[in-house]
């Protein structure tokens, strides 16, 4: 009967879950959300871990590592392989080296690897090597290629593959931490393979050095052989025996393996003393080796210098030897020279005596051969004088000779005296000529004066005539008129005394007439004379012209003839003169032949006198000649001895100069091998000091927990689990408020059907397990199905994303379902589920039955606060009133679908969120912040120079700008010497002003620029925010030993400022603030620049920084910018992963509400519908409440996002960086977008839903 | 031509192999300003002619008219046009929203339409003015199937469809909801068309329509209605 009702019962829980699926399935939906996510992250942190310790027992994975600042030898293999719980040991060579792969310089650790074991080994999955060899630590896959094996052959990680590099290709090893001399054979090594190595699981960083940028970019696995054979292991790797039951990591396994760690520790102490005994032993050898090495050969030195010595010696006394001997032969020498100065001197005085005889004889000879020679040039100008002269004589008279010339001058001179005769005869005619003109002149003057004489009287005739008035003008009429006068008179008869005037006057006029005509006459005369005159002038003239003689006139003529005259005569004086001048010509030729023979007969003799000087000369010459002859045999003799004296010098000389050398020589030799000794002493002095001086080694015991990889790993997972148990609270909440509005519904609408069954008398708990049951079935359902599903998806996501950076394997699906964790969310789920279920059931359940038959009195509407406000109200639609009283009808729906799209969109939030801050970690630092984008680190013992010469090769490509110098240093900072420390770069710029060119320093707040001078102190916020320190607080920062611990007490410095930054912490320290650090002033070795962009230019200044041998590293932040895009790509998978898981939520919520809605409301919808509503107009009704709601869960779950978003960025931040802090604008609108649109997508999708409310059937029932 | 028109007209529901025919040749026709009684026992297909004619069921076949309309022939959104416009509904349960005041259930309906009465006033009318600000659980079953008219009124239809208007009413209320009917009617002179299983109403009808078996059994008229406070069932 019991069964049966319970079939019963059975069949109407199943009836109702087929009456209302969508109900059902959105309680099973949203549970299994809550559930899966819950357990899904839950699990992923453990299934990390499970992965990762599965790969660290598959590859034996050292639980212990033995790490000693002295190494350790196979004694002290021995020795720790005693200690109890020790299952596997494995001792190993490695070094941290600077390492030239491909174009990359970078950091590299070389580790010996078990060659033998490892080809041994087989690869078994993922996470396992197979190995016999329980020794076998730390296995490593091979990806590629194949094992090393000569000295020169290396393998490389295939988890962090370098450009360019791959097997094949060979490395170069450029220097290391410690002298590489002592550790390797080669420095170049052959890639023969590529592997993985479990030691390694973090490929951001295989670990810390302090090379280069201080994380070891590369490991790098070598044979033994290719370490020296000398060299002592540096560390000690151990299994510790029933570690690997426990999974690592856990605090089973840490306990098994602190027990070891103890017992080692305890014997440390031991340990170290006994490997200090070793290595001074050893070294003691070695000095005293060298001790003795040194003492042959300071003997051998002594030898030998003794020996140069002798030689010397003797070399000196045959020095002296030739000296003396020389010394001899000059003074021979000088005496001989003497003796024949000598005989020459005599020689020449005689022979000289004999010339100077020859020499007055030839003297006189001359003279007078001069004298005759001068009488013969005489007497030759005397004829010469004489030829002229003749010559001259014969060419003017034209003749042969003498004779012929005196008589044409005698016939001359007759022909001349001659010619004299006839022109003075001229002369004398032409002087009387002259004579008769002078006379005719006289004449004439004479007659000129009696015509005016005359004339005179006629005037004064003739003025007394006009006195007496007779008016008469010539003597004529005066004659005439006084003889008529007088004729009157006498007529007249006047008295005659009257007449005398008259006749007086008639006697004078009569004179006058008389003396007219005599005047005219003599007149006459004298023109006469005159033409004769003239006649005999020209016949003169014309004789004389025929003559040659060109007169003008007579007088002219008179004095020409005198003239030539003159000119006859004295020609014939010239002609007399010729005559005498013959006479003197013809003595004088006498007198020249005479001279003549006189002169022949003196130069007869002087040709005698001559030729017997000739004689006398030839025979002195010949008697000079010997006696030369003689002189110069003697001088040979003497010049030959000369010679050999000089040779003999220069030999003495040279020998001299040798023997100088020699010396010099010796004493430098002498010098410099006591120098040698010295050196040799001191060194041997100082590493005896060393060997004195030697310190117990420190030994460290390392477990996982200190291995970087392992630890980023684990904490990583452990970054998984805080979030996990943040998340899913949102999906649990939202679960509960889904299941309390759906269960209230659904117990709503079995109203009458609860009365009846009351009426029927059911229990209330009987009744109620009905809906419990319902909900019941749903979350586990739904519990189940999310938790299989997304145990598996979740971690796998998550790992996968991990698998970016980390070389632990996915573990093979499916995953392990951790049955705790899955019972917990489970029943977290389906708990949460059924207590609002209850809530939901027994407020209808306490109504008795009466009031449950009766259809349930409608929700009374309820005036809300909104329609005090009138103006306002009024002017909303019908509709709107609606909405918004309903809005604060269904409080429970209202939070959910609140909580419910909050919650979606916070989850897009923090997708976005996450997204922008690790974004805006490169965005924010390269660029704002760091403005360089290339590091050029050069080596610690780098000087000033090299500095110097590194940045004039940068100067020099001219691709370079803004360099400026810092110091770096790898420390750690911490507040105290006890609490966690971090690791820090300590960047110390050369110049505080010039920091700003490479760095911004800036509050991350406000951006306000933070002051930096010498003496300041800046850290960068991530550093502030672990230790909680303001400006004015102190850091401490630490020294580090080359494994990584602190070394010393640290130093204090006070902070100054906190500066925005994202990529590692730094501590920015002035010059004067670095010396409370370190008093030695530091060298400034790091550069920092801006390069030209362009692959071109990079790789060319890379390889030109390379040649440079101090240059360390060379850092371009594109390719750390690359790497960290990278890495940091993990987050796109997590974003997508929360939008699904955002939609999944906005879906479920929604489709639950509008289902509700649109099942509580179907009479209302109906209603509409026949009032006439187009189906546009019923949308609007129900999904504007539906549409507000999500409007108001948007904005809230902005809030909730944002706090949200915070949380999972801090935690999930690790030590290195620090994640952006603002969510971007776009962020915030896509994640209201994106709700908005799934809220959309609902809608559309519910829109049949309310297509197919019937009005017919709807109105027909009561509700 | 008569105002309503019904010729021929089916209705066949299908009801998983069984076909059901509600309606199976259904011939009449009703007057401009009548008050028409559909009345018949259940199942008689009286709701489904009512349901058909106010558009919110078409026919299988025939042909329906209203005041030149052809109603049948509508599509689905010819048909909301239809009842927004032309069609005021009365039902048994008034089918009011909970959540808006009487008033605001009347304006509900008088936004949508064309030519709508003022809802205050048609409130009025119906004797509510008083309680025009209340929810209608406020109200009693009467004045709650009064907001209903008033809010079918208010649009000034063509047509008032009454389905069992007095249904869920006692005797006196109801009583009071038939005269409010019958004296729109009257005083409006809209048609109103009152589906009832009470044969007591035919006396205060113009035209009384027996429906029985899918089919229009007998129509008459009534040439002197009766009023309806008097009428006593």
């Amino acid at each position: 009967m019991r069964g049966l009702r319970a079939t019963a019962f059975t069949k109407t829980i199943l009836r109702s879950i087929r009456g209302s699926l969508g109900r059902f399935l959105a309680i099973l939906g949203i549970v299994a959300l809550g559930c899966g996510f819950f357990a899904g992250l839950l699990m992923s942190g453990p299934d990390m871990r499970a992965a990762a310790n599965e790969l660290y027992d598959g590859t034996n994975l050292y639980d212990l590592r033995l790490v000693s600042t002295l190494g350790f030898t196979e004694k002290d293999v021995e020795r720790v392989r005693q200690t109890e719980g020790i299952a596997g040991i494995m001792p190993a060579i490695s070094c941290d080296v600077m390492a030239r792969l491909g174009k990359e310089q970078l950091a590299m650790r070389m580790s010996s690897l078990d060659v033998d074991a490892a080809r041994d080994g087989e690869e078994q999955g993922a996470s396992v090597v197979l190995s016999a060899d329980g020794n076998y630590l730390n296995r490593v896959f091979l990806r590629e290629g194949r094992w090393p094996q000569a000295a020169d052959e290396c393998v490389l990680t295939a988890d962090k593959p370098v450009v360019d590099v791959g097997v094949g290709s060979s490395i170069e090893v450029l220097f290391g931490t410690v002298d590489l001399g002592d550790v390797l054979r080669e420095r170049t090594f052959r890639v023969v393979g590529l592997v993985s190595a479990s030691n390694y699981p973090y490929t951001g960083s295989f670990g810390s050095t302090t090379l280069g940028s201080g994380m070891i970019g590369q490991y790098a696995f070598v044979s033994p052989a290719a370490f020296v054979e000398d060299a002592p292991f540096t560390e000690i790797y151990l299994r510790v025996a029933g570690a690997s039951a426990y999974e690592s990591g856990s605090d089973a396994y840490q306990a098994v393996v602190d027990e070891v760690t103890d017992r080692l520790e305890q014997m440390t102490p031991a340990l170290a003393s006994a490997r200090l005994g070793d290595v001074r032993a050893e070294a003691q050898d070695e000095v005293d080796e060298g001790r003795e090495e040194y003492q042959t050969e300071k003997e051998k030195a002594q030898r030998e210098l003794d020996d140069a010595r002798r030689k010397l010696d003797d070399a000196k006394r045959e020095l002296e030897d030739g000296e003396r001997e020389l010394a001899d032969g000059w003074s021979e020498y000088e005496d001989g020279k003497a003796e024949l100065d000598q005989k020459r001197e005599e020689a020449e005085e005689q022979l000289a005596d004999a010339e100077r005889q020859l020499e007055s004889g030839a003297a006189e000879l001359d003279r007078s051969a001069a004298e005759l020679e001068r009488g013969a040039q005489q007497l030759g100008q005397g004829r010469k004088v004489f030829e002229s002269g003749k010559a001259k004589l014969l060419e003017q008279l034209g003749a042969k000779d003498l004779q012929g010339a005196k008589k044409t001058l005698q016939g001359q001179r007759e022909e001349a005296e001659q010619g004299i005769a006839g022109l003075e005869a001229a002369q004398g005619g032409a002087q009387r000529i002259v004579d008769g003109r002078e006379a005719l002149a006289q004449g004439r003057q004479e007659a000129e004066q009696g015509r005016a004489a005359w004339e005179a009287g006629r005037d004064q005739l003739l003025a007394g005539l006009a006195a007496q008035g007779m008016a008469v003008t010539s003597v004529g009429e005066a004659c005439a008129a006084l003889e008529q006068a007088i004729a009157q008179q006498q007529a007249a008869g006047a008295p005659e005394q009257m007449l005398a005037p008259l006749r007086e006057a008639l006697a004078q006029a009569q004179q006058l007439a008389e003396a007219d005509e005599r005047l005219s006459r003599g007149e006459e005369e004298l023109d006469q004379a005159e033409s004769e005159l003239a006649e005999g002038e020209r016949q003169l003239l014309a004789e004389l012209a025929a003559q040659g003689i060109e007169a003008a006139d007579a007088s002219a003529a008179v004095e020409q003839l005198a003239q030539r005259s003159e000119q006859a005569h004295s020609g014939i004086a010239q002609i007399d003169e010729g005559l005498a001048g013959i006479e003197r010509l013809e003595s004088a030729q006498t007198e020249l032949s005479q001279n003549a023979k006189a002169i022949e007969d003196g130069r007869r003799q002087i040709a005698d006198g001559r030729a017997q000087l000739a004689a006398g000369r030839e025979e002195f010459e010949e008697q000079r000649a010997d006696a030369y002859r003689q002189l110069d045999e003697a001088q040979e003799l003497l010049d030959d001895a000369l010679r050999e004296l000089e040779d003999g010098r220069r030999k003495l000389e040279d020998g001299r100069r040798e023997y100088a050398d020699g010396l010099v020589e010796y004493e430098d030799g002498k010098r410099e091998a006591d120098e040698e000794l010295a050196d040799a002493q001191r060194q041997l002095d100082d590493a005896q000091k060393k060997v004195d001086e030697l310190e117990l080694p420190d030994i460290y015991v390392l477990d996982r927990t200190k291995s970087e990889g392992a630890v980023t790993y684990h904490d990583d997972s452990l970054r998984i689990d805080s979030i996990a148990r943040v998340f899913p609270f949102m999906f649990f909440l939202v679960s509960a408020l889904v299941a309390l509005t759906t269960m209230t519904r659904m117990v709503e609408d079995d109203r009458i059907l609860i009365g009846t069954y009351k009426a029927l008398g059911y229990s209330t708990s009987r009744i109620a397990s009905k809906y419990l049951w319902y909900a019941g079935l749903a979350s586990a359902t739904g519990a189940t199905l999310g938790i299989l599903v997304l145990s598996q998806v979740l971690p796998f996501i998550i790992t996968s994303s991990y698998s970016i950076v980390y070389t632990v394997p996915l573990h093979p699906l499916p995953l392990p379902i951790d049955p705790l964790i899955a019972l917990a969310s489970g029943g977290l789920g389906v708990g949460l589920t059924l207590v609002a279920t209850w809530a939901a059931v027994v407020a209808s359940l306490r109504e008795v039955p009466a009031t449950l038959m009766l259809p349930r009195a409608p929700a009374s509407g309820k005036r809300i606060l909104l329609e005090r406000v009138g103006p306002v109200w009024r002017r909303l639609s019908f509709s709107w009133k609606v909405t918004c009283r309903n809005l604060f009808r269904y409080k429970r729906r209202l939070a959910m679908t609140v909580v419910g799209i909050s919650g979606c969109t916070a989850l897009l939030l923090v997708g976005f969120g996450l997204h922008d801050a690790i974004w805006d970690i490169i965005d924010g630092q390269y660029g704002p912040i760091i403005h360089y984008d290339t590091t050029v680190g050069l080596d610690d013992d780098a000087t000033e120079i090299d500095v110097a010469r590194v940045i004039d090769v940068l100067e020099g490509t001219g691709e370079v700008s803004g360099i400026e110098r810092v110091q770096q240093e790898n420390m750690q900072a911490g507040t105290d010497g006890n609490g966690p420390t971090l690791r820090v770069q300590v960047i110390i710029p050369r110049s505080a002003s010039e920091l700003g060119r490479s760095v911004t320093l800036r509050t991350r707040v406000g951006h306000e620029p933070i002051a930096f001078d010498e003496s300041s102190v800046v850290v960068t916020e991530k550093i502030a925010l672990k230790y909680g320190v303001v400006p004015g607080d102190e850091i401490v920062l630490f020294d580090q030993d080359t494994i990584g611990n602190i070394k010393g007490s640290g130093h204090r410095l006070k902070v100054s400022g906190v500066a925005e930054n994202y990529v590692g912490n730094l501590v920015y320290v002035g010059r004067e603030a670095w010396k409370a650090v370190d008093d030695a002033q530091p060298v400034f070795s790091t550069i920092h620049c801006s390069t030209t962009p362009g692959e071109e230019v990079r790789a060319n200044l890379a390889s030109m920084l390379r040649e440079c041998e101090d240059v360390s590293t060379v850092v371009f932040s594109d390719e750390t910018i690359n790497l960290y895009r990278n890495m940091l790509s993990v987050v796109d998978l997590v974003v997508v992963l929360l939008i699904v898981s955002a939609g999944l939520l906005a879906f479920i919520v929604l489709y639950n509400l509008t289902n509700i809605n649109v099942e509580e409301r179907v009479r209302e919808i109906a209603s509409l519908k026949v009032l006439g509503f187009t189906k546009g107009e019923v949308y609007a009704y129900v999904y504007r409440e539906i549409a507000l709601l999500a409007v108001l869960g948007d904005v809230l779950g902005m809030a909730l996002g944002t706090y949200l978003a915070s949380f999972v960025i801090t935690t999930a931040e690790v030590d290195y960086v620090m994640f952006g802090r603002t969510i971007h604008a776009p962020s915030y609108l896509y994640s209201f977008v994106i709700t908005l649109v799934f809220v959309g997508v609902v809608m559309l999708l519910m829109r049949p839903k309310l297509d197919r409310v019937n009005m017919v059937e709807s109105l027909k029932s009561v509700d | 031509m008569s105002f309503v028109e019904f010729a021929d007209v089916c209705k066949t529901y299908h009801m998983g192999d069984v076909e059901v025919h509600a309606v199976a040749g259904m011939n009449f026709c009703v007057e401009r300003g009548e008050l028409v009684v559909i009345v018949g026992p259940s199942g008689a297909g009286k709701t489904t002619v009512l349901n058909m004619l106010g558009g919110m069921d078409s026919a299988t076949s025939g042909t329906i008219m209203l005041d030149g309309i052809e109603v049948s022939a509508l599509g689905e959104y010819e048909l909301t046009q239809y009842r927004r416009h032309d069609i005021g509904f009365v039902f048994q349960f008034y089918n009011l929203v909970q959540n808006l005041t009487a008033l605001e259930n009347v304006e509900l309906a008088s936004q949508i339409c064309a030519d709508p009465l003022p809802a205050a006033d048609v409130l009025a009318q119906v004797g509510l003015a008083h309680r025009m600000d209340n929810f209608p659980a406020q109200l009693s079953g009467g004045e709650q199937q009064r907001v209903a008219i008033a809010r079918a009124l208010a649009k000034n239809p063509k047509l008032l469809l009454c389905d069992e208007p007095t249904g869920a009413l006692d005797y006196l209320t109801g009583k009071q909801i038939l005269k409010l009917l019958q004296d729109t009617c009257r005083s409006t002179g809209k048609t109103v068309a009152i589906v009832t299983h009470n044969l007591a109403f035919t006396q205060i009808a113009d035209r009384v329509i027996h429906v029985r078996e899918g089919r229009a059994d007998q129509v008459s008229t009534n040439p002197h209605p009766a009023d309806a406070l008097t009428v006593e069932w």
